[in-house]
Parts: structure tokens; C-alpha cells; sequence
């Protein structure tokens, strides 16, 4: 299969929506065709799968296509076309002296498929609605997948007094509190979860809460990366439902990275009911593995989370996570992420060297 | 806390050569061919093989002699002093070796010890001091292993080892009128000349990357090899990458949990999609990496076994390889220098290492080093300068 011929069949997927049948046959037809072509055209990835012994002849499942750990992404150039090609990167977070992966697009049809596929059914299954996004837009971020991925929705899907409520250089909490206390219809609010954790903490020096219309959801992503205190899920939704006034089963949290094109959602707005098990699109497989391994971890076990997204034609389609997880309910569960015990010794960890001090 | 009154008391009246004599005996006692505490220590520590804690125990142990440790007090504490009568002794990662001499240093300055063991590796500590306790009861007493962090608050004096965040939080803590002594992780290399064979260099090497596991903030993360002539240094990949491969039956590798076995995964793809990196792994369970890079990289520092060999085309490009990680390199072990070596050391010595050492001996210092460059008891105590009328 061509590159085009494989981008249509997948799209053509996506377009069947998140009910479509997860048909393995299909998807193991495309894999392994994206498998050949990634291979063939990437000379970083083929290094990879000449490291680990694979190459074409031994890959027969999409289980056997060699995922890409993602640090991986901050060392090499995974895209299967040239640069010159590139219509947008996105970088995952990072210090300014540490190296940042990047995802390169060089089309972004597929991107935006799935991404509007999934926020539409598990964020916005109405028409249009308000938006206010406690994150910058992607003309203040550009490099930001999430960004990206908010300033889409509000494109396609946000009413016209849409706001975003933090711009390049920060945002003002009390301006966003009062933005939302004078909103009167069902909003969208939507933002990374160290925004709302600000947000939470601004309303709680000013002992004020909010009741946020009726009608309202919450959507969080991104983590706390440290820019935040840190709070578990449940004491996260905890708090939105006792500040803004927003019940558990009407708050998401959506779970992506960088390096993927497709996310995954709890489905809490269809089923009318909190969960914390994360939905796997028709076009994308997840396991949960052993490192070690590379095998599966036994059922209720928990281990590294592994995505296989054909919405990632243009770089690798197998991604390896720094998150533990654990697959459960037709979805999966995420633990956070993977910290280095402190049996590794006194040897300073990569991540911590030439960091700023 | 009563314990530390206890402990305070326990030391009172001790003689220094006392306990000199009780810490030797308890290094030998782990040292001796058949040494009961070693075996135990071997079979339950858990992170490392039992032949890498036979080994890396006796080895690291054999230079730590009554004489050794006299000489070291007497080159230390030689003037009239202050010695704090409890310190407490805050442990981290899971090296025997490290625990041992943290535990041993206080005691050698006559100070009681209060230790808590790392979580990765409580049995350390524990079995330490049974042996001490077993070697003389009094000496014994003035060593007690628990976990109340009150002791952070009221011991005398403070030692820490750990990550620069835990080092900074308990610093502050113990405030500015007690002495603290912090032992924040660190990274080292290896560096190889033109005045080795390669098959040589390549065994001392893979000793050191073996010896717990490449753990250490003394293992080598790195091995800069003087590619000159060129070829050298793929030379010395091959050669490490056998030597690694003899030793794994001799010196298997430990346990890794999931987040280090997936930290392993990542350096080893990092290096595979690395343009101009050559990668030699273990076949099946791997357990060994050998990186060869491409000369123009500066890859992320490698662990659990993991060497990247970065070829330079001198002595100055290593010191420029070096230069930057000044805050955080420890030891340089190096072999093949010749007469250079004195370049080596200044290079080393700008670059912030503190401890150069002949490769194959980067898991043995002596129980004296200047532990990042600080000296091994005179920081834990105070120091009392008495003038004459006479000027």
C-alpha cells in the first residue's frame, strides 16, 4: 500500500467515529502496511529495528512492530518525509537546557481527524458550545500539541464567545473567575490540570466558589509537570465539583502525548458516570508491558502503557510510554509515570544532568 | 529523643584506638573468605547478584586496615577539637560499600552514629552494625540504625547522601549552628589513551561498568577513548563489549524494576536512532549495552551496565567533554596516559572531579578519599585554635 492509499483507508476509519468496530483484521492490515513504509523511509527508525534484530520479514502482527520509547524522539528525526516538508512540530515540555522530542507533520489531516473524531464524541457531542480554555491558544504556543488541539476545537466546535483564558506570557486568575462567574450558558471548560489547580487555589484564597451553569463539563489533560502542587485525580475532580460547581460524571480527563497523534478519553459524558478507565479509539491498540520484556503483564497487572496509533503515519506508528498503566474494561488505566526507584544507586539520572540549578 | 541520649553516652569514655581496633576487626570480619555477614548480605540484599556483593564487598573492604584508618584519624584530627557526640547519618541508595564507610567515618571521629538506612537497601546498615556490636559491645552501642527523622533535629551533626533535592531539604533543616556534611549524586568516566591495549583497558572497564551494576555515582557513564590512531575506539567497544559478555557469568547482573528496566529500554533506543552510533547488546535478556558513538555527540550518561564509548581526538577534547559537567563529575579512572597524566589531572581537576584512579579500581576507593572533594572527618567537627600570648 501506498502512503495515500494507507492515510485514506485510516481516515476512512476515523470518519466511522469512536463506535466504529475495533476489527483487528482491519487494523492489522494497516499496521503492518504503515510498519513497511515507516520502515523503508526512516532511516532512524530503521536503525532502531536493526538494533532490536526486526525488520519487515519478522513482523507479521502490529504486536510485533518495534515501539519507539519516547525518549527516543529528543535523539533523532523520526519523520518518513524531509524537513522541508514539515508543516508544523510539536515539542513535548521541557527545560530550556534539556533536549525536547518533537513530532513533525507534514500533513495534518489525519491529526485533525482524530483528534476531532474523540473530542467531539467524549468532550463536545453538541454542535457548539462556549469555550473557555485555561491554556494558550496555538498562536501564543505554536509548539504546543495541546495548544493545537484546544485552538482545533474551539475552531470547529466553539461558540463565538469562546475565550482562551491564559495567553503567551501567563494569564491573570482573578480575570478567568471573573470571566466564568458571569458566564449563563453550558461552557466547555477546558485546560491543562496544573491550570486548574491555580485556578482552585486563586478561588480558595478568595473563599469564593463558583457554580458554573448547568449543562457545564470540565475537561483536564497534561499532568502537573511540576508547574503546580500535585493532586491525584480524584482529589483534582474532587475539588472542581466542590469549587465550580461541575459534578464528577460531567468532568473528563483526557490522556496524550506529544509524540501521538490520536488521545484517549474517559468516557464519562456518554455513560453518565465518573470512570477513570481511558477509551482506546478503533484505530489505535494499547498494551500494558513488561519493560524487561517487551511481553504483556499478566491480566490486572500493571505495566508500561505501549500505543500502536495509525493516525501516526508521517513518524513511527508504535510509541512507547514513560507511564504505568495497567488495560482494563475495553480501555486503560494510567498510574502516572514511571519514577526510577532509589535502588538505581548515587548515579546521577539523565534527566537531572545540566539541568538548571 | 532517648536513643540519642543513649547513644551520647554509650560513647562517652570510649578510646579512639578502640574503636579504631573494632572497626577494623569489623572489616575484616566482612573481608575474610568465608565471611558469614557477606554471604547473608549476598543472599538478602536483593538489587545486586550475590557474586557482585561477594566481590564488590571484598574488594572495595581490603585496604580498610586498622592501620588505614588510624592513619587516616591521625592525619585528620590531629589538633584539639570539638567532636559532636551523636550524628546522624541519613543513607541513600543501595550500594553496601557506601553505606559501610558513611556508618564507619562518624565513629572513626568519635562520634556516636544515629543512621537510617536507604529504602532500597536496609539490610546494610543493620548487618553493619550487629558485626560492630559483635566485634566489641561497647563500640557497638555507640551505633544505632532506626528511622525517626527527630534525629535530623537533635543529632549533633548531620550527614546526608542523596539527590540534590532531599541534600537541600534536610540542609535546611538541620539550619547553619550544626556541622552538615551533604553527598548529593554525581556521575563518572573512564577515559582511555593511546598507551593501552584496547583489550586491556577493555577488561579494567567492564570490571568497573559490572561492579554494582553501573549504579554508582563512581561507575563509569561514559568511556572517552583517544581515537588515535583511528579505530581505537571501536576497538575498545569490541573489546568491551566481550569483556562485558565473560563477566555476565561471572558477575551477573541484578534485578532491575520496571522503571529501570524501561530506563534502560529508552538509552538503549536513544543510542539505536542515534545517526553514526554503533550498539552492541547482550543476545536474548540483555544485560550489558555498549554505545559506540560517532565522536560529535554528547550522549545521555549510561546505567545498569550501559557504556557509551565516545571517541576523542585528544587530551583537550576530553577536558572539553568534561568542562561542562563540572558541577557533577566525581571520579575519572583512566588508563593509557603516560606521561600525560599530569595534563589529565589538571583537565580533571578544572573539570570539578575529585578522585582520579587507575581503571578497574573505580568501585575501590580508599576509605580516605575526599569524598567530592571534601575531606573525611575534618568538616564534622570544630575546630578549636588556641593562640599563645606570645603571638
Amino acid at each position: 500500500m501506498t502512503r495515500a492509499e494507507i492515510e485514506r483507508e485510516v481516515l476512512a476509519w476515523i470518519a466511522e467515529g469512536v463506535d466504529a468496530k475495533p476489527a483487528d483484521d482491519r487494523f492489522d492490515a494497516l499496521a503492518l502496511a504503515l510498519f513497511h513504509l515507516q520502515w523503508e523511509r526512516g532511516a532512524a527508525y530503521r536503525r532502531l529495528c536493526a538494533a532490536l534484530g526486526r525488520d519487515p520479514r519478522d513482523v507479521r502482527h502490529w504486536r510485533d512492530v518495534p515501539a519507539v520509547p519516547t525518549g527516543a524522539f529528543k535523539e533523532a528525526r523520526l519523520a518518513i518525509f524531509p524537513p522541508s516538508a514539515t508543516v508544523r512540530t510539536f515539542r513535548t515540555s521541557g527545560s530550556s537546557t534539556s533536549a525536547r522530542g518533537a513530532l513533525e507533520l507534514d500533513d495534518l489531516a489525519l491529526y485533525d481527524a482524530s483528534l476531532e473524531a474523540t473530542f467531539r464524541a467524549f468532550v463536545c457531542p453538541e454542535e457548539w458550545i462556549r469555550f473557555a480554555v485555561l491554556a494558550p491558544s496555538a498562536a501564543d504556543a505554536p509548539d504546543s500539541s495541546l495548544s493545537y488541539m484546544f485552538s482545533r476545537a474551539v475552531a470547529r466546535m466553539g461558540a463565538p464567545a469562546s475565550r482562551f483564558l491564559v495567553g503567551a506570557h501567563g494569564w491573570d486568575p482573578d480575570a478567568a473567575i471573573a470571566e466564568l462567574d458571569s458566564v449563563r450558558e453550558p461552557l466547555a471548560l477546558v485546560g491543562t490540570a496544573f491550570a486548574f489547580v491555580h485556578l482552585l487555589d486563586r478561588l480558595a484564597e478568595r473563599g469564593q466558589t463558583l457554580a458554573l451553569p448547568a449543562g457545564t463539563r470540565v475537561m483536564e489533560t497534561g499532568g502537573f509537570k511540576g508547574r503546580s502542587r500535585e493532586l491525584t485525580r480524584d482529589e483534582l475532580h474532587g475539588a472542581i465539583e466542590a469549587k465550580l460547581g461541575v459534578p464528577r460524571a460531567r468532568i473528563v480527563n483526557q490522556y496524550g502525548m506529544c509524540e501521538l497523534a490520536s488521545q484517549f478519553y474517559e468516557p464519562t459524558l456518554r455513560s453518565g458516570a465518573a470512570t477513570d478507565v481511558k477509551f482506546i479509539p478503533p484505530w489505535v491498540r494499547t498494551r500494558a508491558v513488561d519493560p524487561a520484556t517487551g511481553e504483556d503483564v499478566e491480566p490486572g497487572q500493571r505495566g508500561v502503557l505501549v500505543h500502536w496509533d495509525l493516525a501516526n503515519v508521517g513518524s513511527v506508528l508504535a510509541v512507547q510510554t514513560s507511564d504505568l498503566g495497567e488495560l482494563a474494561g475495553g480501555g486503560f488505566r494510567v498510574f502516572g509515570r514511571l519514577r526510577g526507584a532509589e535502588a538505581r544507586g548515587c548515579s546521577l539520572a539523565a534527566d537531572a544532568l545540566l539541568e538548571p540549578r | 529523643m532517648r536513643e540519642l541520649v543513649e547513644l551520647a553516652a554509650a560513647r562517652r569514655g570510649l578510646e579512639p584506638r578502640r574503636v579504631t581496633r573494632a572497626l577494623a576487626e569489623t572489616f575484616a570480619r566482612w573481608c575474610a573468605p568465608h565471611s558469614p555477614e557477606r554471604a547473608q548480605l549476598a543472599r538478602e540484599h536483593g538489587v545486586y547478584s550475590p557474586p557482585v556483593i561477594e566481590r564488590g564487598v571484598q574488594l572495595a573492604l581490603a585496604g580498610w586496615t586498622e592501620h588505614t584508618l588510624a592513619a587516616l584519624r591521625a592525619r585528620e584530627l590531629s589538633e584539639p577539637c570539638w567532636i559532636p557526640p551523636v550524628t546522624a547519618v541519613w543513607l541513600a541508595g543501595s550500594i553496601p560499600t557506601a553505606a559501610f564507610s558513611a556508618l564507619a567515618l562518624p565513629l572513626l571521629a568519635g562520634s556516636a552514629v544515629y543512621a537510617k538506612p536507604a529504602s532500597a537497601d536496609p539490610l546494610s546498615a543493620r548487618l553493619f552494625a550487629e558485626s560492630l556490636a559483635r566485634a566489641d559491645p561497647a563500640v557497638g552501642a555507640a551505633l544505632a540504625v532506626g528511622g525517626d527523622a527527630k534525629a535530623l533535629d537533635e543529632a549533633d551533626a548531620v550527614v546526608a547522601h542523596g539527590s540534590d533535592a532531599t541534600i537541600a531539604a534536610i540542609r535546611a533543616r538541620v539550619g547553619a549552628a550544626r556541622p552538615f556534611l551533604g553527598y548529593g549524586h554525581k556521575l563518572s568516566l573512564a577515559a582511555v589513551g593511546p598507551a593501552v591495549e584496547p583489550i586491556v583497558a577493555a577488561r579494567r572497564l567492564a570490571l568497573d561498568a559490572a561492579l554494582w551494576d553501573g549504579r554508582g555515582c563512581l561507575s563509569p557513564s561514559w568511556a572517552l577513548a583517544i581515537d588515535s590512531p583511528r579505530g581505537r575506539a571501536a576497538e575498545l567497544a569490541r573489546a568491551l563489549a566481550s569483556a562485558l559478555e565473560e563477566l555476565e557469568e561471572e558477575l551477573p547482573r541484578g534485578r532491575l524494576d520496571p522503571a529501570e528496566a524501561a530506563e534502560l529500554v529508552e538509552l538503549r533506543a536513544r543510542a539505536a536512532v542515534r545517526e553514526g552510533t554503533r550498539l552492541e547488546m547482550a543476545a536474548g535478556a540483555s544485560t550489558w549495552t555498549v554505545a559506540l558513538e560517532s565522536g560529535d555527540v554528547r550522549p545521555p550518561p549510561g546505567v545498569f551496565r550501559f557504556v557509551s564509548i565516545v571517541p576523542v581526538s585528544d587530551l583537550e577534547s576530553l577536558g572539553a567533554f568534561c568542562a561542562p559537567l563540572a558541577p557533577q563529575l566525581s571520579c575519572i579512572g583512566h588508563a593509557g596516559f603516560g606521561i600525560e597524566r599530569a595534563r589529565l589531572a589538571e583537565l580533571a581537576a578544572a573539570a570539578g572531579v575529585s578522585r582520579l584512579c587507575p581503571l578497574g579500581r573505580m568501585q575501590l576507593p580508599p576509605l580516605d578519599w575526599n569524598h567530592d572533594g571534601q575531606p573525611p572527618l575534618r568538616p564534622l567537627v570544630r575546630w578549636l585554635d588556641q593562640e599563645s600570648a606570645e603571638g
